[in-house]
């Protein structure tokens, strides 16, 4: 039997799960920025994005296995799969460097992130 | 965005938590990654003047189905009040559905139901919870909500609810200091907690969590210890 109590709480946990719903009209206007993994390098190895601004790092795998980002520094890890593109969300971040690698091949495939304030990014 | 975020704080904080099994579990973030597969092993061990002695494992074995969902199957293990006999108490399915990708949106959005069939008794339990993680520069938040129904052979049929929040610091991959807080029935825990990360080649590694925390809405003694380890390949 559901209680008054139980009965709040199930509201508010619908109410919440619709909550979601919403969000993707927020998501527009996102600057975008491309690496390229080819031959378990990522190019470039460093990519300068502006400070305290979500940017999009849209990265295509042209290699024929898959590879995953992986940064700490970024706090994301994300499966790029082969011949496709995939499309990491970071920031907003204060300015500095920040390392990613791919796990299936750390010595190889790494590379920063360099956020930078002022309005002079490529 | 920092309303919404109040309010999903406030919102744990004040959920009437009705659940009346162990609260103190996991806290589960939201995200899957594709092609992985896990062991996981949990630990909890309560001891509180009102109920003695209670230690709860299990032992996992999840797969990553697609980008966004994974499967968990566990087998739970319990010492029962009263009894010394540690033995098997049920199974347990679960399944994870990130819904939004990390760092799209102003916060990170997932879903998770579970079912759990008591191993010598006909007793069910089906819960399904949001859980939701945000990043505020090196520190996140994570929190979960839970609505659950349980019903079977003898146990009442009723619904239950659970809230648990963790705000984590990333300090080390190898160390995370972070505040777990519970809520469910007649229980309100709050304590420190440490996790890591330790990697290996591709993507093998080894995730170990832990936490102490303490019930504050009654008086007397009541501790529960959970320590967690999982190895991803």
């Amino acid at each position: 039997m559901l209680t008054f109590r139980g009965k709040i709480n199930v509201s508010l946990w619908l109410g919440l799960q619709l909550m979601v719903l919403p969000f993707d009209a927020l998501a527009t206007n996102i600057p975008e920025f491309h690496l390229t993994l080819e031959n378990h390098l990522f190019f470039p190895a460093e990519i300068e994005v502006p400070a305290n601004k979500k940017v999009k790092l849209i990265i295509y795998n042209k290699d024929d296995v898959a590879e995953e980002f992986d940064s700490f520094d970024l706090n994301r890890e994300k499966m790029i799969f082969p011949k496709r593109k995939s499309t990491i969300y970071i920031g907003p971040l204060p300015p500095g460097e920040y390392h990613f690698f791919g796990e299936y091949n750390p010595n190889m495939a790494t590379g920063k992130v360099v956020v930078k304030g002022g309005s002079n990014v490529n | 965005m920092r309303r919404l975020i109040l309010f999903i704080l406030l919102l744990a904080l004040s959920w009437q938590s009705d659940a009346d099994g162990v609260v103190v579990d996991k806290v589960y973030s939201p995200y899957v990654l594709p092609q992985e597969r896990e062991i996981e092993w949990r630990l909890m061990s309560r001891n509180s003047d009102a109920q003695g002695n209670q230690l709860g494992q299990r032992l996992g074995y999840g797969h990553s189905l697609s980008e966004y969902v994974t499967m968990e199957i566990y087998l739970v293990g319990e010492r029962e009040l009263g009894s010394d006999d540690f033995g098997l108490e049920g199974i347990e399915v679960e399944a994870r559905w990130m819904l939004t990708e990390q760092g799209q949106y102003w916060a990170d959005w997932g879903l998770l139901f579970e079912v759990e069939k008591a191993h010598t008794e006909d007793n069910w339990e089906v819960s399904s919870g949001v859980l939701v993680e945000k990043e505020f520069g090196k520190t996140s938040l994570t929190v979960n909500l839970f609505a659950i129904y349980e019903w079977g052979q003898s146990v009442a049929n009723e619904w239950e609810s659970e809230a648990r929040v963790k705000l984590r610091y990333r300090y080390l991959p190898i160390l995370q200091p972070a505040i777990e807080l519970y809520a469910g029935e007649d229980f309100f825990g709050i304590g420190p907690a440490f996790q890591g990360i330790q990697r290996f080649h591709g993507q093998k590694q080894l995730k170990w969590e832990a936490a102490f925390i303490s019930e504050l809405s009654h008086s007397g003694k009541d501790h529960t210890f959970r320590f967690s380890v999982e190895y991803e390949f």
